[in-house]
């Protein structure tokens, strides 16, 4: 038998000798199967000699010479089965075990002898215990690496329905006990690995690789040792404590290769059940700390630790022992334990497998022990402890060990769906610390969308403010941790909408403690700058307006000073906003209070509703320029201060004369036209305390109102506009007329229906002039069905004209003016 | 071979991780059953003997592991099978989903010489368990659309028509190789060209 390395060949070479090989192998066994239908044994025995002799090639890879020992073997069971019937049938063939001995070589040899004394078992039980002590010592002999994994494989798979497995006694017996089968496993399970161990130092150092490769085809044979263990139904917890795992890890850890420990870990894993597993975590893990440099302990540890979690969750959902197990076994504190002295021992361990770890016992503790949350934070502290000790800070978001951090993070989210168990954490914000400006930001965009999608309220000022710590990046720059320079608006605007939506859900049971809620994250938000504030504190506002409301319907004792604490805090709030060089949403904030203000009434409103208006109009006056903006915000004011019946004589009289002063004094003519036309309706249905709460119905005022209208629309150059606007001041006219405005009478709407009619008439035909006519139509028909209702109005409409006469148009427009 | 009485079958069965192989496996040759979970890893056979239609017959079961991850020196002993199990967890879906590929694999790595006519069992495992996911009649009609594939359904846990089924594996694996039989038979009663016995019969008359 040559010694040298396997000369591998390429791999139409390879195929070549397989398939001769194969060719041979056939022959030989067709020749062996006639011998043996002729009953010519020794014949047959030759001709499976010839046979086995292909396996003593040097030429094939592992994997071919797998396909070939799988045709051999395949055929060899055809000779046993020869044989076992020869035995039963009481044909003596005594000195066969002695007779195959004398093969020419060793290979041949030993299957034949394997199959021989697998016959002899088989037929004659009291053989059993020395004849198999005698083939795994016999196969010794074979020290080639591939052929011996492969013979002692033929060993395992022959012996597998004959291993002794009745339990162990006392008393000497030839048959065999358990015991017996564990040290013949535990001995071929020793010489397979170390034949592969030995692969990986024979040859010359550039073919590494491939022996790696080939190594690992190889590894199941090995790994078939276990299996063969794990099938004794004898070897009990006991018998596997004490005996079969020891056995196995002290081959382990003292062969002292990597690949063969890496592994020959995860077979035990697999291959042996939960239960055992749970009993003999200390063991096995403390293993894992002695292994190679070059070992993936964190695979290792992390696959046992899933393999227990979901076997906890199986056990759960069907009961029986497993529960029972678990509750005796410290599961959490062992794989705990375990894992930081893993970490403390092995000084190559990556610091992203540190916290690969730490991810595993999450998980195995979310599943175990869903109610422990405890756990989960000592996890939290034990990570940062690591971070600590290696000086890790600001890890860049894009490194593996950041990814991993991200991931620990996130379990607790994604597996409560409840911010606030995740705030019940100590150690979570100052592992969140951990990350770098990007690493938390995208964690707390997470955390938001989490608490959103979960709509998870926030139900304490002390919760809100952790909140909002844990959301730092998105509440406020960080100066000494991020490059304010590059700002992203659309990104930004995407993160605030976010947070303010969340803010929505910061919400107490108890209207004093959500105002407590409110000046908490006022305090925090309001540092988020001019870009941020102005997502963020609306929604302060808003919830600060609510809550006066629901003051109001309490009615508590101290309502009204309560209520104007909070009218008092928003207006802190707002001008906030203003400081900020923000007016239009200010503006519309005040108006928005002095609403809430006045409905809701409580002691000294008028006051703070003025200060409201005022403020209001001072934006108005001070801050907002474009002609748009201002026709917007003065129909804004316009809108409120109609509204509001809080005012006595004193304040609402200025404020009205200020709205039509500062609508006539609008840029364009249109905007001063429309304007007006709007102011008109203070003076009739604003109300105010005079009144006693009622329409002002100041009809001359209204008029005068709308005829400043109709003298700015004529100053309007585009004739289109023009008509436009003497079609909205139309409307405006019919509203006080139906309305019993006693200074408006048909004859104002003729003269103002003929100007229309004739001015429409000279329009050139466009989309604009069809959408003005429709209007015009429109309102027509409106008067229409009023002079014809049946209803008692009919009389006034008395003498309106809808289609006069254009030829004295001139002259009532005149008339118009006049008055 | 046919004159030798007994005949080797060898079954292979395939199907995602934890459906049920080794524990059918167990059920059938030792009729024993474990809730215990243990990972297969690599291939590994059980024996059974068994008659069918008045023939003695030792099944060679093939029970393989269903990650593939494993099989690190491939499939090299799905060569010469007379029969493939398919088998798929009747609560998993997704185990039901993966048979088409197992069928295929086999097929490809076996090569059998009539693919088509290749004879499949397929076995529904876990009936004893809810909430079912895969009826009977989606894995029948699957069956059809393979060549009319024998189905059943099993419990390995309460030995639920293991008996049954591998009754029938037997009795396919048996046609097929009845079927099968003379084509391998590759090396017909050798002709000798010496001609021993006639020489030695011409050469007494040989009269010159």
């Amino acid at each position: 038998m040559p010694t040298t390395p396997p000369q591998i060949s390429p791999v139409e070479e390879q195929e070549k000798y397989l398939h001769d090989a194969l060719g041979i192998v056939k022959a030989q066994a067709f020749q062996m199967k006639r011998s043996l239908d002729k009953n010519k044994l020794m014949d047959a025995l030759k001709n499976a000699s010839a046979m086995l002799a292909e396996l003593r090639t040097s030429l094939l890879s592992p994997k071919s010479y797998y396909e070939l020992y799988m045709s051999i073997s395949d055929e060899l069971r055809h000779l046993e089965l020869y044989l076992v019937d020869e035995f039963q049938k009481g044909t003596k063939v005594p000195d066969l075990y002695e007779l195959v001995q004398y093969a020419g070589n060793i290979v041949p040899r030993l299957y034949l002898l394997i199959t021989v004394g697998l016959v002899y078992i088989k037929t004659n039980n009291s053989l059993r215990r020395d004849l198999l002590k005698d083939l795994v010592e016999m196969c010794r002999g074979v020290q080639h690496p591939l052929r011996g994994l492969f013979l002692r494989n033929y060993l395992l798979q022959c012996t597998r329905n004959v291993l002794p497995d009745s339990p162990d006694n006392e008393v000497e017996c030839p048959e065999g006990t358990v015991k017996d089968s564990i040290d013949f496993v535990l001995m071929n399970f020793a010489e397979m690995n170390k034949l592969w161990v030995r692969m990986q130092h024979q040859g010359h150092s550039r073919d590494r690789r491939n022996r790696e490769k080939e190594r690992e085809e190889l590894r199941i044979l090995v790994g078939t040792n276990l299996v063969r263990l794990s099938q004794l139904e004898s070897v009990t917890l006991d018998k596997y404590q004490k005996s079969v795992l020891p056995g196995i890890l002290e081959q382990v850890v003292s062969c002292r290769d990597a690949i063969a420990q890496e592994y020959l870990m995860e077979c035990i894993i697999q291959v042996f059940p939960d239960e055992f597993h749970i009993q003999t975590l200390n063991p096995f893990l403390k293993s894992c700390a002695e292994l190679e440099a070059g070992v993936n302990v964190k695979n290792i540890v992390i696959c046992l630790m899933e393999r227990l979690a979901a076997f906890s969750q199986r056990s759960d959902t069907v009961g029986g022992e497993g529960a029972s197990i678990l509750k005796e076994v410290q599961l959490f504190e062992i794989f705990s334990n375990q894992v930081s002295s893993i970490i403390a021992n092995r000084q190559y361990l990556p610091p992203e497998d540190m916290i690969a770890l730490q991810v595993a016992l999450v998980n195995l503790a979310l599943k175990c022990y869903p109610d422990k949350i405890e756990y989960i934070d000592n996890v939290m502290l034990s990570s940062v402890e690591i971070f600590q000790r290696l000086g890790m800070e600001h890890l860049e978001s894009h490194s593996s060990v950041a990814k991993e951090l991200l991931k620990l993070l996130k379990i607790p989210l994604d597996n409560y769906n409840n911010l606030l168990v995740v705030l019940q954490l100590k150690h979570y914000a100052g592992l969140m610390q951990h990350l770098d400006y990007f690493g938390r930001k995208s964690l707390s965009i997470y955390i938001l969308n989490n608490a959103l999608e979960n709509e998870t309220i926030i139900p304490t000022a002390e919760e809100a403010e952790q909140a909002l710590t844990l959301l730092g990046t998105l509440v406020a720059d960080d100066k000494n941790d991020h490059p304010v320079a590059d700002v992203d608006l659309e990104e930004l605007t995407e993160e605030q909408c976010l947070l303010a939506r969340f803010i929505h859900q910061m919400k107490a049971a108890g209207p004093d403690d959500h105002f407590l809620i409110l000046t908490a994250a006022r305090k925090t938000l309001s540092t988020g700058g001019s870009l941020r504030i102005k997502y963020t504190l609306p929604p302060l506002v808003f919830q600060a307006y609510q809550l006066a409301y629901k003051y109001k319907d309490l009615k508590d004792e101290k309502w009204e000073k309560k209520c104007t604490k909070i009218f008092q805090f928003c207006h802190q709030t707002i001008t906030a906003l203003v400081k900020a060089e923000l007016a239009e949403l200010p503006l519309r904030l005040f108006l928005q209070g002095a609403l809430a203000i006045d409905q809701i009434g409580f002691e000294n409103h008028e006051t703070v509703a003025y200060e409201f208006m005022s403020q209001a109009f001072s934006l108005y006056e001070d801050e907002i320029s474009d002609s748009k903006a201002q026709l917007a915000a003065i129909t804004l004011i316009v809108g409120t201060l109609e509204q509001i019946s809080c005012f006595s004589e004193e304040n609402s009289d200025p404020l009205r004369s200020q709205c039509a002063l500062a609508a006539s004094k609008l840029l364009k003519k249109p905007d001063q036209c429309r304007g007006v036309a709007t102011c008109s309706h203070l003076f009739w249905s604003g109300k105010s305390l005079t009144n006693k709460g009622e329409e002002t119905h100041d009809g001359k005022r209204v008029v005068e109102c709308l005829k400043k209208g109709i003298r700015t629309a004529k100053q309007c150059m585009d004739v289109y506009v023009q008509v436009q606007l003497f079609v909205e001041l139309l409307n405006h006219y019919i509203y006080f007329f139906e309305k019993g405005n006693d200074q408006v009478d048909v004859d104002v709407l003729n003269q103002l229906i003929k100007k229309i009619k004739s001015e429409l008439a000279n329009l050139e035909s466009s989309d604009e002039a069809e959408q003005i006519s429709k209007h015009f139509s429109n309102t027509a028909v409106h008067l229409k069905l009023r002079m014809e209702s049946p209803d008692g109005d009919r009389d006034a409409y008395k003498g309106l004209l809808l289609n006069p006469d254009l030829e004295d148009e001139k002259a009532e427009t005149k008339k118009l003016e006049a008055k | 071979m046919a004159s030798r009485k007994k005949t080797l079958l060898k079954v292979i069965i395939l199907g995602d991780s934890s459906v049920g192989k080794t524990s059918l496996m167990n059920q059938y040759v030792n009729r024993k059953f474990s809730n215990q979970y243990k990972a297969t890893i690599g291939a590994d056979f059980l024996t059974k003997e068994l008659t069918v239609d008045d023939r003695t017959v030792t099944m060679q079961i093939w029970d393989t592991a269903g990650q593939e991850r494993f099989q690190s020196l491939g499939v090299a002993f799905y060569r010469g099978a007379d029969c493939c199990v398919l088998v798929f967890d009747v609560t998993a879906p997704n185990t039901f989903k993966s048979l088409d590929s197992w069928r295929d694999e086999f097929l490809i790595q076996a090569s059998p010489r009539e693919p088509e006519n290749f004879p499949f069992v397929l076995l529904g495992n876990k009936v004893d368990l809810e909430p079912r996911a895969i009826s009977a009649k989606r894995a029948q009609q699957w069956c059809q659309s393979k060549n009319n594939i024998p189905y059943f359904e099993t419990s390995a846990k309460e030995g639920l028509n293991v008996e049954q089924a591998f009754l029938a594996i037997a009795k396919n694996a048996l046609a097929q190789q009845n079927s099968t039989v003379d084509l391998y038979n590759e090396f017909p009663d050798q002709i000798k060209l010496t001609n021993t016995q006639k020489t030695s019969n011409n050469g007494d008359s040989c009269a010159c």
